[in-house]
């Protein structure tokens, strides 16, 4: 498979250089969005336009392509057959994509609840997690009626319809989920799949393909945003007491490269005993 | 043929405290994609055909767990302890073990080997289960001092003390101490200082960091 991002140049094309080369965290530039495109159009291996610039080259089903750091704005993309000579005939689009400053989206090609193929943007939730837990995202992108989720035996989620999304914040953990029509708790039209719901990470999970179709082409596709932990709150390490001093000054032992590598104040001595401050209370 | 992987650390759109996404691979499928014709000097700005675009199976990556560590020791503060895994309780602070004589390993974020960030190991000064405990010595350790965490596949890593200090709970660094970023270190907690009766917690935490020792 070959990939290219031939249209978008400036900063987005730099950042992504430095990123494959380097394979150190690269910095964006302040305000770029960030987009992933996500195949799920059965039987149908496509090429993507983007401004009318071949950007991915034969996408087959099943495939996430990203990320594409994006300076802020609005982009037409088409998806047309991978043999294309250009986007003047598309399958599905064009459509203007709206990306915001700092915003992080996938874009999906899918087919809608009937059968036809479309595209929906979604925007990712990047926002912060708390320690210990971890972001479930649903969407259903499948020629499907409405949904449910059960985790457990229960459904977590109830009545999704295409093109729609459910997110969920949990506590970091393995979760046995199945997909089934609304309202009922079989037969499972995907899954049980074991889903890893990992600290600090969004994992969006698509159902996508068609329930309709014969054979039946449902499947589950996986996207993963990690980074989005929380620290703890604090760390009480004692009960009792016992362990006690006297002495409410904070103090610090630290070599001299310490000093300056941890907390950034320049250090002379080798080693030396700071007070760092007087407290209050 | 197997999707174009490549091993990703983004840094998003903000600043480290922006939560930017990144995106792991899958290890056994990380072929970096060259991102321009052989010869080209990959660093310099080209208007010619732009790199090329991650592309993967969408597929949840393998999980490859470190091995986790089993035991902390700091000869020079007669410390010697089996840690647990453990997690966040529902105040939102992390877990420590109810015993004093072991230490808990902070299973969320890096363990010892990590190639980046901080692993995180707290244990009870005293604990209504088992009194005082080994960590009520933290503080006689140095800087220079030898700190060993053992893993469960037996593998000893060693590391320096470069600093041990008290710091009052409300100016606790938690963002440093919890740290999945930066040059790999070791953060071992427990507590100190003033005992207050009124809320059941000590004033301050006692902290030692060190760092891997290298070759």
């Amino acid at each position: 498979m070959r990939a290219r991002l031939l249209g978008l140049t400036g900063a987005a094309g730099l950042a992504l250089a430095g990123l494959t080369l380097a394979a150190v965290p690269a910095s964006a530039a302040d305000g770029d969005a960030q987009l992933w495109v996500l195949h799920g159009v059965p039987d149908l291996t496509v090429d993507v336009w983007v401004n009318g610039e071949r950007t991915l080259d034969d996408f087959a089903p099943g495939d996430l392509a990203g990320p594409l750091d994006l300076a802020a704005g609005t982009y037409s993309v088409a998806i047309t057959a991978s043999d294309a000579e250009d986007d003047s005939d598309p399958a599905i689009g064009p459509v203007d994509l709206s990306l915001e400053s700092g915003g992080s989206y996938t874009a999906v090609a899918h087919l809608d609840a009937g059968g036809d193929p479309t595209a929906t943007l979604f925007t990712n939730d990047v926002s912060q997690t708390a320690a210990g837990e971890g972001r479930l995202t649903v969407r259903h992108v499948a020629a499907a009626p409405a949904v449910d989720v059960l985790a457990g035996g229960d459904a977590v989620i109830s009545g999704l319809e295409n093109p729609d999304e459910q997110v969920l914040d949990l506590p970091a953990g393995t979760v046995s989920a199945s997909v089934v029509a609304a309202g009922t708790t079989e037969p499972a039209l995907l899954g049980p799949a074991d889903v890893e719901v990992a600290e600090g990470t969004n994992t969006i999970l698509y159902a996508w393909g068609s329930a309709t179709s014969d054979p039946a082409s449902l499947a589950l596709a996986t996207q993963v945003i990690d980074g989005l932990h929380g620290d703890p709150s604090g760390v009480q390490a004692g009960e009792l007491g016992l362990a006690a001093d006297r002495g409410t000054a904070p103090w610090v032992w630290a070599a001299a490269a310490a000093a300056l590598a941890l907390t950034a104040t320049a250090g002379t001595a080798a080693v030396r005993r700071a007070s760092a401050r007087s407290t209050t209370r | 043929m197997a999707a174009l992987a490549v091993v990703l650390a983004v840094a998003g759109c903000g600043g480290p405290e922006a939560g930017a996404p990144v995106v792991p691979a899958p290890a056994e499928t990380g072929t970096s994609p060259a991102p321009s014709p052989a010869g080209d000097d990959p660093g310099a700005p080209s208007s010619a055909p732009g790199p090329q675009v991650p592309v993967r199976r969408a597929t949840a990556p393998a999980a490859s767990p470190a091995p986790r560590p089993v035991r902390l020791v700091v000869r020079a503060a007669d410390v010697d302890m089996r840690v647990d895994p453990v997690g966040v309780l529902d105040d939102g602070t992390m877990e420590i073990p109810p015993d004093a004589r072991r230490a808990g390993w902070y299973r969320f974020g890096p363990g010892p080997g990590s190639p980046r960030g901080s692993t995180v190991l707290a244990g009870h000064v005293d604990s209504r289960l088992t009194g005082i405990g080994p960590l009520a010595e933290l503080r006689r350790a140095r800087p220079g001092d030898e700190v060993l965490v053992t893993t469960e596949d037996g593998t000893v890593h060693r590391y320096t003390t470069v600093e041990v200090e008290k710091v009052p709970k409300q100016d606790a660094p938690l963002a440093r101490w919890f740290d999945r970023d930066g040059d790999p270190r070791l953060v071992v907690i427990t507590c100190g200082g003033a005992w207050r009766a009124e809320i059941g917690h000590y004033a301050d935490n006692v902290v030692l960091t060190a760092e891997p020792v290298r070759g």
